[in-house]
């Protein structure tokens, strides 16, 4: 966009927005840029914070017509991914002021959200009504919901991982062309408010008809279009719930029991982290984050059972009975209380945003993740990958955090790795940013998926899948054929034009 | 177009056994009786048919096709008029030497399949693994593969276990121009156990609320979630159907459900979906399973009336089945059960031998549906948007009104006007009823009704915002024409997709 | 009944393709799943049950000629039956194999003749019996068993021993044998020597159904003569001409007919024939069709549509011979019975059946073959049967696979248990 047409563009925006829903501050402008060494740093031309769908159209059929590139974000506090950093100019569609819970129903379990509406707010407006968020590890307050939901960010609970989209129902969006789309029962017949008076919910998640939308829009980075509302899965708030920790020194101890747990549907939240992150998540800086590390045992799982409406304890009983049989079938203990830890402690963590600094940033100020997915029974041979990738960069390997997060029931899980740094070393930085691609190249090599390929991982990851990035740019010349969806990510990196 | 010289070049990759262009050969193919609204039982004559034995042999197959402008279908087992030509000149290509089940991952659960793997194989073979899978309501003679990438995907363990289209992971696709796609996982080189990414998921074009049957290329493979499975790895079980005999096992309990009305009844499915219980939950309609159990009781009995509204009192009802996994859970589901029903003020019947023997097998293999061909030759469905339990109460209500209608004008079998089939998915996530009309398709005036039938009930869907549109995604333009204004213009965008990767429409979507 | 009265059945299928399967509830293993020999070597639709059915409607309705594919298709089958039990699972409107069985009639008729069918026919014709072979050796087989000849003296029991035993050398053991030990339990036992004539099944099966005819008035005939009161075959296609093609074409034997199984297990349990000795073999039984669900018995004709039909008339293979071999093999001290995972009236067709083994012996030898790994996996070392086509059939298949699985008429065993000496 041409500096000319930047110009015109702003104009029409506030002609769209009013004039305070537009800014143009250099400082603000600076943040949403920041690309972090990951991705190079980009160029916002504005910030634009629409106020409805209505809104959204006209932005993005004005962006057709002179050419914005549009790249919307849902949290206003950049993250750490690039997913939302411009490449080269954009406008940056702020959605963080569309926050409304427009709905939320006990009886069906769901609520439908704008995109600024974070997980602190809908967990305390869903706890009021029983009923539970379904939260990635610890999420930041301010984190936006769809967003994380839009991104497959993993949840902390597999059994209510069903397939890939959860917990994320239905969506109204706007693609790139402009035009408005409702997927799954969202889609009609009827308006929302028709629906709800036929007793609807916006609660199937497929379709409509023998397509899937949703499916498309998520994961996409905004490269397909703006999302203004999602219908989203909520679960029972537990009348009771119990936590326990499991401690091995070997993951090879812990995977047995893992997959017979899972099998079983036992347990709600269930997660495996090895010392270091678990320190990290209990401790708050890094002093007390080494120390706790030592205390503990490599690896902890930490689960829940709980009971809900009926017969809660008895619930919590027989599972706890059921887990405890297979623990002493692998030779391992069950424990209310681990070094700095008790189940309370826990769970309390668990069940809340992250207050403050963010627990991967505590060690060292900064944090580089690697994150893909893939069954349990590989995830020792990554680490081994990762080591080795530690000792060629001559990182500290008891620094590093790792977090594996069974979903979908346990068939595959999230596997992470947390590189703390000290974001104002250059040295340091270089040296980390490094390690993440180097190590990320020899991840994908042994098999690890890059499901979520943000910033450098994007050339990587499609790198492996040309069959599957041709079948994308078709998507994207479908739904953005004029490429105003933040251009340049994923696999788009040329402009798509039919 | 089809030419001798294109017929040639196929037969040169599957050889002359596996190709054939014999009117009688292909009239088989043109039988399609099933899934159709309109009278008859031929649908278009295919202009050959083919039986590719390997991915790679599709993929040529396929690219012949492409670069001679000829039309094509695929079909796994091939069950309805879906399944077939809906023009002329098309190639059948039925998978059916596609037939091997190709891993069974134990420990992430999961099972690789071809086309012709029917669900009953690879149902055997996953319980000898102590594994299971969701086996669509057609029962399990069909393709799983077919369920999970290109049709519909509902069935009874949809409570523990699912909906077919939510339940796949890798997929090997042949697309319309014969280039393969691998999805997820799979196409990153990692392995079968995702389907998702990387980036946006592909599965979104591959398939909605229901896939676009055999109108987007052709599927050679796909990875499926499987379940564990509480029961004997090998069950040992007598008889074929309604003589079933066979111990069942201690862990699981068979229950019949009824409840005073619709309200108290949606108001049990929530608890049920809740409280996290049931292995299978299944709507049993009370009429069609007396016409399909007993034909002949069940046609003395429309003729009394005061039977009649007996049988109609048990229509608010479902049929569940726990399987647990402990003792203890076993205590604690049927707990539940118990309270729930108790507070909606239901009945419980705790279903023993010998009826639990078919009940519990017929249910696990999903063998018994199929006796509903058995009053009148055939059925119909109309209605069946899935959605939240009240909306779909609310379709239940419909449907009871436009088939009694159909009823008294004699134009199908008198069901009581109670067969909405359905049940829960995913522990609640939504609910599928639809509304089931038996009939006669070769008494003249019957034969007519599926198309009536299929116009009131879509109407309706339309009118009092039903859930979507069901299964009149299968009445073909008409159908989209009155859905689609009001369901986010979803027609146009699918028009899209099959312009891009199929512009010249040669993989033949039987309904559009 | 010509083809068009069975329009309905044909209009009635759903495509479901149950045919090609066992029956869902039995479905065991992906291995050995299917059902009909025809679908699963041929592959094209056509050859199932649901699709023979399709291509006789398509020629009602005009759609296509009777044509040599037609043939291909009606005669590519074994008429084993088993596509009819799975179908009957769900439907009691359709008799597929009926259905079957009018179309080959419709192809004799029409001039669609299958050659290798022809000659046997022109062999029934000049000397009675499906071989050729000459009618005056017909009796060659009981020589020196001093059994009452029929045609001159009266017995109880008239043993019609069949083509296949009459004739084929390898098998003459098995049914002299099987003579023998009757005898030994005091039967009075009658045959007609070279006088006995072939049952005209296959002639009926592979639609000639006026030679069946000609067989079975001759059949009556004789039985009436002889004054016996039983009929016993050791041939299992005998037995179910006797037992349903014969009453369905009108004709009355008007004697209980019994398969020797039958017979025998009511001598055991009439302690007529003791099984004392040890026979320490471990084998697999094979319910050879026509005794198991085609054995099954007329059940009357039903005019009218087929919705009304009680079920008390419809012969869905349930009411074949099933239990007697099986309980005459367990009672049979240090025999293991080890069963296969298709049996009883969803088991797995020899591929003898339905003239082919004489028009189609690969897809007969296929189909054995596939019956004899079936069998290898259930770790016997032998298959038992009680069929004399079945016994060549696997005979035939074990040698052309190199296996080495031993093949036992279940008489044989009995003879063996019951310490009664080979000659
Ligand atoms: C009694 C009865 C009950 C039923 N209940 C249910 C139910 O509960 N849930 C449900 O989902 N459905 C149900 N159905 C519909 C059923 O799914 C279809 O009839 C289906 O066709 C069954 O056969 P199949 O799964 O082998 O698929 P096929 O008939 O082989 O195929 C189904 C569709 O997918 C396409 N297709 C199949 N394989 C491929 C492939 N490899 N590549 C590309 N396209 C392909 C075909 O062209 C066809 O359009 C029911 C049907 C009956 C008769």
């Amino acid at each position: 966009m041409a500096s000319e047409s930047n110009a015109v563009g702003i104009q029409e925006l506030i002609g769209i927005v009013g004039k305070d829903r537009v800014s143009t501050d250099r400082e603000l402008l600076l943040k949403y840029g920041r690309g972090g060494g990951l991705v190079p740093d980009g160029e916002p031309v504005c910030v634009v914070y629409p106020r409805d769908s209505e809104d959204i159209q006209r932005i993005v059929k004005l962006a057709n017509a002179v050419g914005l590139n549009l790249v919307p974000r849902s949290s206003s506090i950049p993250g750490a991914l690039g997913g939302a950093v411009p490449s080269g100019e954009g406008v940056i569609v702020d959605l963080s002021e569309m926050r409304e819970i427009i709905r939320l129903d006990r009886r069906n379990k769901v609520a439908l959200i704008e995109p600024g509406v974070t997980f602190g707010q809908l967990q305390a407006a869903a706890a009021a009504e029983g009923l539970k968020v379904l939260m990635p590890l610890i999420p930041g307050a301010s984190g936006s919901v769809l967003a994380s939901y839009l991104e497959r960010e993993p949840i902390t609970i597999p059994k209510y991982h069903w397939d890939m989209t959860d917990p994320l129902l239905c969506i109204e969006v706007i693609f790139g062309t402009g035009d408005m789309f409702r997927t799954g029962g969202a889609a009609g017949p009827g308006t929302l408010e028709e629906q709800w008076a036929s007793g609807a919910a916006q609660k199937n998640p497929m379709g409509p008809a023998h397509t899937d939308f949703a499916k498309l829009v998520q994961g996409g980075q905004g490269t397909m279009g703006i999302v203004t509302w999602a219908s989203v899965k909520l679960e029972l708030l537990p009348r009771a719930r119990r936590l326990f920790f499991i401690q091995a020194e070997d993951l090879g101890e812990l995977q047995g029991f893992i997959y017979k747990a899972l099998r079983l549907r036992l347990g709600d939240e269930f997660l495996v982290l090895n010392n270091f992150s678990l320190a990290s998540i209990l401790r708050e800086n890094r002093e007390r984050i080494g120390a706790m590390t030592r205390k503990q045992s490599t690896w902890t799982l930490v689960f829940c059972v709980a009971g809900y409406e009926y017969f809660p304890q008895e619930r919590i009983a027989f599972q706890e009975n059921d887990i405890r049989e297979i623990t002493r079938a692998f030779g391992l203990e069950m424990k209310e209380e681990i070094p700095g830890a008790s189940a309370e402690t826990m769970m309390r963590l668990l069940d809340n945003t992250a207050g403050g600094t963010h627990w991967k940033s505590r060690y060292s100020g900064g944090c580089r993740d690697i994150f893909f997915l893939t069954t349990l029974d590989r995830v020792a041979a990554f680490i081994e990958v990762m080591n080795k990738s530690l000792v060629t960069a001559d990182y500290p390997m008891e620094e590093m955090g790792i977090y594996i997060q069974p979903i979908q029931h346990g068939r595959a899980c999230h596997l992470e790795f947390n590189l703390p740094y000290d974001p104002d070393d250059i040295n340091e930085t270089e040296k980390v940013n490094n390690l993440l691609l180097r190590a990320s190249e020899e991840l994908l090599e042994a098999g690890a998926f890059f499901s979520r390929p943000y910033g450098p991982w994007a050339r990587m990851a499609y790198a492996r899948c040309p069959d599957s990035v041709e079948a994308l740019k078709k998507v994207k010349g479908i739904v953005d054929p004029g490429g105003v969806m933040n251009r340049g990510k994923l696999c788009f990196t040329e402009e798509v034009r039919t | 177009m089809m030419t001798d010289d294109v017929y040639r070049e196929m037969e040169s990759v599957v050889g002359e056994e596996n190709i054939s262009r014999e009117p009688a050969i292909l009239d088989s193919y043109a039988f399609q009786p099933f899934h159709r609204a309109e009278p008859g039982s031929w649908i278009h004559r295919p202009a050959a048919v083919v039986l590719p034995g390997s991915t790679g042999e599709v993929q040529q197959i396929v690219k012949i096709c492409h670069r001679n402008k000829v039309s094509y279908k695929a079909h796994s087992t091939g069950w309805g008029a879906h399944s077939g030509p809906g023009k002329e000149g098309v190639i059948q290509i039925d998978l059916r030497r596609m037939d091997r089940i190709l891993e069974i991952d134990e420990e992430n659960m999961y099972v690789v399949v071809e086309p012709y793997a029917i669900c009953a194989q690879v149902q055997a073979e996953l319980m000898k693994r102590g594994l299971n899978l969701h086996i669509i309501g057609a029962g399990s003679s069909t393709s799983p593969l077919a369920a999970c990438t290109s049709h519909m995907g509902m069935g009874f363990t949809g409570v523990s276990m699912g909906y077919s289209g939510r339940s796949v992971l890798g997929v090997e696709w042949v697309l319309p121009d014969g280039e393969l796609l691998r999805l997820g996982s799979l196409g990153s080189g990692s392995g079968w156990f995702c389907g998702d990414g990387p980036g946006p998921s592909l599965r979104g074009i591959m398939r909605g609320w229901a896939g676009y049957d055999g109108g987007l290329g052709v599927f050679t493979g796909v990875a499926i979630k499987t379940f564990h499975w509480p029961g004997p790895r090998e069950p040992e079980v007598e008889g074929l159907l309604f003589d079933t005999k066979t111990e069942v096992p201690d862990n699981f309990k068979v229950f019949l459900c009824y409840f005073p009305d619709y309200e108290r009844w949606a108001d049990a499915y929530y608890r049920i979906g809740e409280a996290e219980i049931a292995y299978i939950m299944s709507k049993n309609p009370i009429g069609a399973m007396i016409w399909a159990f007993t034909p002949h009781l069940m046609r003395k009995i429309t003729d009394m009336p005061a039977i009649k509204t007996a049988l109609k009192a048990a229509q608010h009802g479902c049929h569940v089945m726990i399987a647990a996994n402990s003792p203890g859970d076993l205590d604690y589901q049927v707990k539940t059960l118990k309270r729930i029903i108790e507070e909606t003020e239901g009945v419980l019947i705790d279903v023993k031998p010998p009826f639990e023997s078919m009940l519990w097998w017929s249910g696990v293999r999903v063998s018994a549906v199929q006796a509903i061909f058995r009053p009148g030759g055939t059925f119909f469905v109309g209605l069946g948007g899935d959605e939240a339990v009240d909306n779909t109460m609310l379709q239940a209500k419909f449907g009871e009104k436009i088939k009694q209608d159909f009823i008294d004008r004699g134009l199908i079998y008198d069901d009581l006007a109670d067969v909405m089939w359905g049940g829960l998915y995913e522990q609640g996530l939504f609910n599928h009823q639809e509304e089931i009309m038996i009939f006669n398709a070769r008494d003249p005036r019957q034969a007519k009704a599926p198309e009536e039938f299929a116009k009131a009930c879509a109407r309706t869907a339309v009118e009092e915002h039903l859930g979507g549109i069901g299964f009149a995604l299968f009445g073909g333009e008409k159908m989209h024409d009155l859905f689609s204004p009001v369901t986010s213009d979803y027609y146009k965008w699918e028009k899209k997709i099959k312009e891009t990767w199929d512009p010249d429409d040669l993989s033949n979507q039987t309904f559009r | 009944m010509t083809l068009d009265d069975y329009r309905l059945d044909m209009m009635g299928c759903s495509r479901c393709s149950m045919c090609k399967w066992v029956p869902l509830n039995q479905v065991k293993s992906w291995r050995y799943a299917r059902s009909c020999p025809s679908i699963s070597k041929y592959n094209f639709h056509a050859y199932s049950g649901s699709g023979k059915m399709n291509v006789a409607l398509s020629l009602l309705d005009g759609r296509i000629e009777l044509d040599e594919t037609v043939a291909d298709i009606a005669y590519k089958c074994t008429l084993c039956g088993a596509c009819d039990v799975s179908c009957k699972v769900y439907r009691d409107d359709i008799e597929l194999c009926e259905v079957i069985e009018e179309l080959r009639e419709l192809c004799v008729t029409e001039g669609l003749l299958i050659p290798e069918h022809m000659i046997m026919i022109d062999s029934m014709k000049k000397e009675d019996n499906v071989f050729g072979e000459p009618k005056s050796e017909r009796g060659n087989w009981a020589e020196g068993l001093g059994l009452k000849d029929v045609n001159s003296e009266s017995a109880d029991v008239l043993f019609h021993a069949g083509c296949r035993f009459s004739y084929d050398e390898d098998l003459r053991g098995k049914v002299r044998g099987s003579v023998r030990l009757l005898l030994d339990a005091g039967a009075d036992i009658g045959i007609a020597g070279k006088e006995e004539s072939c049952c005209g099944g296959r002639a009926y099966e592979v639609g000639y159904r006026g030679e069946m005819d000609n067989y079975a008035d001759d059949v009556v005939a004789r039985v009436k003569a002889s004054g016996a009161t039983v009929l016993v075959t050791p041939c299992s296609d005998c037995y179910s001409t006797f037992k349903y093609f014969y009453p369905r074409a009108g004709h009355e034997l008007g004697v209980e007919v019994l398969h020797i199984t039958e017979y025998i297990d009511r001598l055991v349990k009439d302690r007529r024939i003791a099984l004392s000795h040890d026979v320490p073999l471990h084998v697999t039984y094979h319910d050879p069709c026509h005794l198991g669900r085609r054995g099954e018995p007329y059940l009357g004709k039903w005019e009218g549509d087929k919705l009304l039909r009680p079920l008390s008339r419809k012969r869905a293979g349930r009411n074949g011979i099933f239990d007697q071999p099986r309980d005459i093999l367990k009672a049979i001290p240090g025999l293991k019975l080890s069963e296969m995972e298709r049996v009883r009236e969803y088991s797995w067709c020899c591929g003898a059946g339905g003239g082919v083994l004489e028009a189609h012996p690969d897809l007969a030898l296929w189909s054995a073959t596939e019956r004899i790994r079936e069998a290898g996996a259930t770790g016997a070392e032998a298959i038992v049967t009680a069929c004399p086509w079945c016994e060549r059939s696997f005979i035939d298949a074990i040698s052309e696979m190199g296996e080495e699985m031993a093949v036992y008429d279940l008489t044989e065993l009995v003879t063996m248990s019951a310490g009664i000496g080979g000659e």
